[in-house]
């Protein structure tokens, strides 16, 4: 069982683009959309020649607690136990967009063309882990800001990273979602994400539909179980009338019973 | 048997019977297994997995119930198509109630269901029940919540279809899967009491039965369907004479 995890020293990041681009290449990722990013500080040029700013690589952080997952209902997003991976199975998904909204770093985008959403899966579906290459991002990066690896071999790479520099995640102001994206000491900007926020379609099936179904359904299940009772133990004498035997149609005749 | 049999349903109104009442079945079985989400579940995490490793994959169970679904209401469509006439007639039988006489007769019935005719007296009530047409009350709301319910389901299952296929807006998927979820729940509640009425209760085996002969002895019809028995019993007396 591995998970996978990226560690990515922003000091060293110089804004070259590189891994969105060959992310873009290696996944075919549609004109408009990205699968990773690069966010950046406003420089305050008041500082004069101090004046600085900071580049914060980024990408879909395979969360420990996924907040697209949860926000699936048919599980068509799910977070691959054998690698710690956030896949989606598309052909399992209506592109309902739930996960999309629920993700508080706008990792997903809706596939312009495919309907179905599209994010960073560390370049598994496009056969570089299976290949034994780290992914494309990683790849490129030309001052090796993103190192990538498997957390739970205490001689990758992130494992001695984690182990040896004081680390930070970026995490959501709500929910503590446990990114498995981790920032070497410090990193910039840190003012984001906002809220988890669930789409009003998702939070009203899960906190009114689910629980109004399940009181429908069971309590007509207990009338029935009361009909049933009533007629096993303390039928009406007068039922036995529906035989063919017992029945007297002419004293019934006008009147129903 | 030298009782009298009045003819119910044709063999094209027994054979849509079945075939809904299969398809709801498997539609119900492999929806729930589509919905695997520990806050959504109705039944666990333990039915959902179970479907998928039935079906190979949660992908297949889609397709399975997506297929399916389309071919449910593709059925129903010819039917309406071809019978447009004893569509409208249905239509028009299970939709007029009359307030009075139906209310009473639900209101009866379900203490008599589950108290018994001497529930019934303790209320103050006579046993006897208001007259009713070719359905009772209760299989006429039954009839409606199906009907009402089956075009919900069909609109909203058929949005959740297209949606990957060519809806651009991912809005309506995701509100069509929350009403295609409470419609289908709502009508399953209702399915329980039909199915304990015409398979468990002794009341309704005339009834039952006639689901697969297609006839219902008379004094069953005289009693449980008067309105309708005395229809069919002036139509057969024009016919006579």
């Amino acid at each position: 069982m591995k998970k996978y995890a990226m560690v990515v020293d922003s000091s060293v990041c110089i804004d070259c683009k590189g891994c969105m681009v060959s992310c873009k290449v290696q996944n075919n990722v549609p004109r408009g959309f990205w699968r990773n990013w690069i966010k950046q500080t406003t420089p305050d040029f008041s500082l004069g020649k101090l004046t600085r700013t900071h580049f914060q690589p980024g990408g879909c952080m395979q969360c420990d607690v996924p907040t697209c997952v949860q926000a699936c209902p048919s599980g068509a997003t799910f977070k691959d136990q054998e690698t710690g991976i956030v896949h989606v199975n598309e052909p399992l998904c209506i592109g309902c967009g739930n996960c999309v909204r629920a993700c508080p770093y706008g990792a997903r985008f809706r596939h312009p063309e495919k309907r179905v959403p599209d994010k960073c899966d560390f370049c598994f579906s496009a056969g570089r882990l299976a290949r034994g290459i780290p992914p494309a991002c990683v790849d490129t990066c030309p001052t090796k800001a993103r190192v990538f690896g498997d957390l739970n071999d205490p001689d990758s790479e992130v494992s001695r990273l984690l182990r040896e520099k004081p680390t930070v995640r970026v995490t959501s102001q709500n929910i503590d979602t446990q990114p498995n994206l981790y920032y070497v000491t410090a990193t910039e900007p840190a003012d984001w994400p906002g809220d988890v926020e669930f789409p009003q379609a998702y939070s009203v099936m899960a906190s009114l539909v689910n629980p109004l179904v399940k009181v429908a359904v069971g309590l007509s299940a207990l009338g029935v179980a009361g009909m049933w009772a009533k007629q096993a133990f303390a039928p009406d004498p007068e039922d036995d009338d529906q035989g063919p035997e017992a029945r007297h149609p002419e004293s019934t005749a006008s009147k129903q019973d | 048997m030298s009782e009298k049999m009045i003819h119910r349903h044709d063999k094209l109104s027994i054979f849509i019977h079945w075939f809904n009442a299969f398809c709801w079945i498997a539609l119900l079985l492999t929806g729930l297994g589509l919905i695997k989400n520990e806050q959504l579940n109705p039944l666990g995490a333990w039915w959902p997995n179970l479907m998928r490793s039935l079906f190979g994959g949660g992908e297949n169970l889609m397709a399975v119930h997506q297929y399916l679904g389309l071919i449910w209401a593709g059925v129903f469509v010819l039917y309406i198509l071809l019978r447009p006439r004893e569509t409208w007639l249905f239509l028009k039988e299970v939709f007029r109630v009359s307030p009075s006489r139906d209310m009473t007769w639900f209101m009866k019935m379900n203490l008599k269901m589950t108290l018994g005719k001497k529930g019934l007296k303790r209320f103050g009530m006579t046993p006897d029940m208001p007259p009713q047409g070719f359905y009772n009350f209760g299989q006429k709301l039954f009839a409606q919540a199906t009907v009402l319910g089956g075009i919900a389901i069909v609109v909203t299952g058929v949005i959740m279809f297209l949606s990957p296929l060519m809806l651009d807006n991912p809005d309506p998927a995701a509100w069509s899967r929350t009403i295609h979820y409470l419609v289908v729940g709502l009508v399953t509640a209702g399915m329980l009491v039909h199915i304990y009425m015409a398979a468990i209760s002794k009341e309704e085996k005339p009834a039952f039965k006639s689901m697969f002969t297609g006839t219902v002895p008379e004094h069953y019809a005289k009693h449980h369907h008067q309105l309708w028995y005395e229809e069919v019993a002036a139509g057969e007396k024009k016919a006579e004479g």
